[in-house]
């Protein structure tokens, strides 16, 4: 009786098992197939290679060198010591300091970690060699991308990382993933589309150690494209070495083509320490540096342009016809109006429009603005593009600013006579970046033709027109010679403001600007551009807080003779 | 009774035997981690096995139950010597190597254990008729003092560790105490006292044990340590559904996803490659098997061959039962394999020679 009271429960659980048994396989079987596949299949991504970057002249500005990277996996690990003696021994370091940077890094047992990002040829062989001794030792190819210029080519390169969270939101529609290298910044980030290659992948059978044991599929990766920019890397690291300690921009254009030869601000960063392992100080630095490295400041700062913008104000009284090339209005060294007293650099008597530009004469220009209006002031600023973007092909461009009547009284407030006085100076509101004042003196030079400044050259081998309005700023034809000539003196004059640029045997014109900018010494632009060079250039110096703009003109003046002994001008 | 059970009997083991060497086969099949020989190992044995059932066969098993107290005695001895000498493998001592050939002594104790207590226990009735002077003696020459006798071998193999041997023992006791016909009061408070004593036993447990006992509560407590093994060997019985992957295809078994796939977990191999219909097959042969034993008991008189196949049918059917539960995911996993189809050597003969005595007491019947 007992027993079979015994018999009949062990049949209870033998009824209970084919129950479960029927549950798991028969019903959720689906569920668990497809987690048996899921365990199994893997899907290793195979980086299309990144184009390379170079300069007009086909010297390499970022390229990439094939890194090897080595895993252990923790899970396939024999003798513990014998292994990290032999790592030890092949990446010279200690086995101790290796021994606790795995130990740091492990997460679960089947997941390989990274014991060296990238270690040289001869310990990839060395490891592949003795891979039947340490099977849990593996070497996988990548790429690093180098960049041989590294600071002096920082802002107009860029650098690669991996996708950020925000960046990923954006690009996630177009094939990235985190595990994607993306450009930020400069040509890096601007021709990310052209530089990235299309992975492919292979999709592998894998063992419980991640070993692969067949292959499935396979999507070759396609390289991207190598661009070619129209910079010139001597005159790209001149103008870096011309900045100096200061923080500031210079650009070298091209003023026919606007192809921009030299962009630098400084101060600059490493593209080369993104690319090393993530999260090293180098990178904390860049972030946290209150000088912002990371900024470019020629095309993503906005400064005053101070004397500079008193090109807009002459080509305006000129163009409207309100003064005459000899009209004279006499500087005391300075102008009362409306009970405040606006100053000059100098008293600088009895000034015709000319004598007023070589000498940078404020109280002149006040009387200018006076008679102009400050709706023309914006007008002809507009018209030089002050206020727009340029639309460089750079990332993160800022418009600057161009005050109005208008937009001051829609906001509130009033536009006082005053205010057209520090506009007429380029100070106040105007704001502008060292890219846009680099176009407005092109224009003036071009004698009205607006060019739009680039740095891309080619992709592939194929060279890239650049898209522009071909847009013509319309004056009286009598205003750009005139204007000129007061810029060429502004140069060659002993008494000119610029005559520090003066270079024996090639003519050089340009402007100075000091503007007043809240606290700290003046920021000092120097604004000009070469005529009948074999390259006709625009040249932009800019040093924040720099002081004097002679600062400005002594930096220009390096450059320009870089620039000529490299056979530009 | 007779010829139809034995035929039964023999059908069913030799089926069980062909069904575990052709898993085996495929477990070892990619030679990763499980060695390709175990299979011929397990082949030779099973041949070594069935002569050994059939030299039993015609074998009085009164010899054994005659030197049953011999048997254990010695049997306890091997066991400690075993903990002291014996050989290190996967973190335990419980392997002796006898003339190069490793060997087990906790599986022969069951074996042991079940010649002891069906020999008391028949004894007792012989003499006593159950009839005790007073409760308390009653107790301790009913229960205790048979429950000391299985705890000594049960401490030993605890201490090796393996618990799940050490358990199993347990069960096989209280089967029997119960089909010996111990009084159901005395039964029912012995096993309450050790329900309560559960909490200070819990003190003395291994912390991978006290895991795994954890993680069959929650296997997703420590999914790539102690629930790893778990969720692996669901997944791999699921995912052969109704018709399963095919010999020598299943990915989890194949790919080396499945831990100790050749011994414990050589049902979730069955369950991979030949799915619900291999489960249900194996189940129904082990099914058919231990209904017969049990059936075999009850239709036999004397004490003592009743008992002991009560026994034997009793250690299958927990073996059978918490294994294929074990890897289920429905109880913890403890380390109990699946008779003929796990591999091991001592097992192997074990069950071969269980079936042997189960034989050789149907003979003596029918003639």
């Amino acid at each position: 009786m007992r027993v079979k009271i015994i018999r009949l429960i062990v049949a209870g659980f033998f009824i209970l098992i084919a129950g479960d048994l029927f549950y798991g396989q028969a019903i959720q079987g689906r569920f668990y197939y497809q987690q048996s596949l899921n365990n199994r299949v893997r899907v290793i991504s195979l980086n299309g290679r990144r184009g390379r970057i170079l300069d007009r002249n086909g010297i390499v500005l970022a390229e990439n060198r094939t890194a090897f990277q080595l895993t252990l996996t923790p899970q396939a690990m024999g003798d513990t010591d014998a292994v990290f003696d032999f790592l030890s021994g092949i990446l010279r370091v200690p086995a101790d300091k290796l021994l606790t940077r795995y130990r740091s890094l492990k997460t679960a047992d089947f997941a390989p970690v990274l014991m060296a990002s990238d270690i040289t040829r001869a310990a990839a062989m060395a490891v592949e060699e003795n891979k039947f001794r340490f099977p849990e030792l593996m070497v996988e190819e990548g790429f690093r991308r180098v960049y041989p210029f590294a600071e002096s080519c920082g802002h107009v390169v860029g650098y690669v990382g991996k996708a950020n969270p925000a960046r990923l939101d954006q690009m996630k529609d177009y094939g990235y993933t985190a595990e994607s290298f993306v450009g930020y910044l400069g040509a890096e980030e601007f021709y990310d589309a052209q530089l990235r290659g299309v992975d492919g992948g292979v999709q592998v059978e894998v063992n419980s150690r991640g070993r692969q044991v067949a292959l499935l599929g396979r999507k070759d990766p396609e390289s991207g494209n190598d661009i070619t920019l129209t910079v010139n890397s001597r005159l790209q690291q001149s103008a870096m070495q011309a900045l100096g300690e200061n923080r500031g921009a210079a650009i070298v254009m091209d003023r026919r083509t606007g192809e921009i030869l030299a962009l630098a601000s400084a101060p600059s960063f490493d593209p080369n320490a993104f690319s090393a392992a993530a999260g090293a100080p180098a990178i904390q630095e860049y972030f946290q540096d209150r000088d912002a490295p990371l900024l470019n400041r020629a095309v993503n700062g906005v400064f005053p342009p101070g004397s500079v913008f008193k090109v807009v104000a002459a080509t305006a009284a000129l163009d409207l016809g309100k003064i005459s090339p000899t009209m004279n209005f006499n500087c005391p060294g300075f102008l009362d109006l409306g009970g405040t007293r606006f100053g000059c650099a100098h008293v600088h008597g009895t000034q015709n429009l000319t004598e007023a530009i070589v000498h940078s004469c404020n109280v002149y220009f006040f009387h200018l603005g006076l008679i102009l209006k400050p709706e023309n002031l914006y007008r002809y600023g507009r018209g030089f593009g002050l206020g727009q973007l340029t639309r460089v092909d750079l990332p993160y461009e800022k418009p600057g600013r161009l005050p109005r009547p208008r937009d001051r009284l829609l906001n509130g407030r009033r536009w006082y006579p005053g205010d057209t006085l520090n506009t007429v100076i380029g100070q106040g509101d105007v704001l502008a970046t060292p890219l846009q004042l680099t176009r407005l003196m092109a224009t003036v030079a071009n004698e009205g033709i607006i060019v739009q400044p680039h740095i891309l050259a080619k992709i592939g081998d194929k060279a890239v027109a650049q898209f522009h309005l071909a847009r013509r700023l319309k004056v009286h034809s009598d205003t750009w010679p005139l204007l000129k000539t007061a810029l060429r003196r502004t140069v060659a004059d002993v008494s000119g403001t610029a005559h520090a640029v003066d270079i024996p045997g090639v003519e050089i014109s340009g402007k100075t600007g000091t503007a007043q900018s809240g606290g700290g010494a003046h920021h000092a632009w120097f604004v000009g551009y070469s005529q009948g060079t074999k390259t006709e250039i625009v040249i932009t110096v800019f040093l924040e807080h720099g002081g004097s703009s002679q600062n400005a003109c002594v930096a220009a003046r390096q450059i320009l003779l870089t620039a000529q002994q490299e056979g530009i001008l | 009774m007779g010829r139809s059970k034995e035929r039964i009997l023999g059908m069913s083991v030799s089926l069980i035997i062909v069904f575990g060497l052709i898993a085996l086969f495929s477990a070892s099949y990619q030679n990763i981690r499980v060695a390709q020989n175990i299979f011929y190992d397990q082949l030779f044995f099973a041949g070594l096995g069935i002569g050994l059932l059939l030299f039993l066969r015609r074998f009085d098993y009164r010899r054994f139950t005659d030197a049953a107290y011999i048997f254990y005695g010695v049997n306890v001895a091997l066991l400690l010597a075993v903990l002291l000498i014996g050989r290190h493998a996967l973190g335990a001592r419980r392997w002796f190597e006898v003339a190069g050939v490793s060997f087990q002594p906790s599986e022969l104790m069951k074996l042991s254990l079940i010649f002891l207590l069906a020999r008391y226990w028949s004894g007792l009735r012989e003499r006593f008729a159950y009839g005790a002077r007073n409760p308390v003696q009653a107790f301790w020459r009913d229960l205790l003092f048979p429950f000391f006798l299985t705890a000594v071998p049960m401490f030993f193999v605890f201490k090796q560790p393996d618990l799940g041997t050490s358990l199993l023992m347990f069960g096989i006791f209280f089967i029997m105490a119960y089909a010996a016909g111990v009084q159901k009061r005395h039964l029912s408070g012995f096993l309450g006292f050790c329900l309560a004593m559960i909490p200070v036993a819990w003190k003395f447990l291994k912390s991978y044990q006290k895991d795994r006992l954890l993680v069959f509560l929650n296997p997703n407590i420590d999914p790539l340590g102690a629930g790893y093994t778990i969720i692996q060997s669901k997944i791999a019985i699921g995912s052969g559904q109704i018709f399963g992957k095919g010999w020598l295809s299943g990915t989890q078994n194949q790919l080396n996803f499945l831990p100790e796939r050749h011994t414990d977990f050589i049902f979730s191999v069955i369950g991979e490659e030949w799915g619900l219909l291999g489960t249900w097959g194996l189940a129904t042969l082990y099914f058919i098997l231990i209904w017969n034993l049990f059936r075999l008991a009850e239709q036999t008189d004397a004490p003592l061959p009743r008992l002991l196949i009560t026994g034997i049918a009793s250690i299958w059917a927990l073996q059978v039962i918490i294994n294929i539960g074990m890897v289920m995911g429905l109880f913890p996993i403890v380390g109990i394999t699946l008779p003929l189809v796990s591999y091991g050597r001592t097992s192997f003969l074990m069950y071969l020679m269980t079936i042997g005595i189960v034989l050789n007491i149907c003979r003596k019947q029918t003639y």
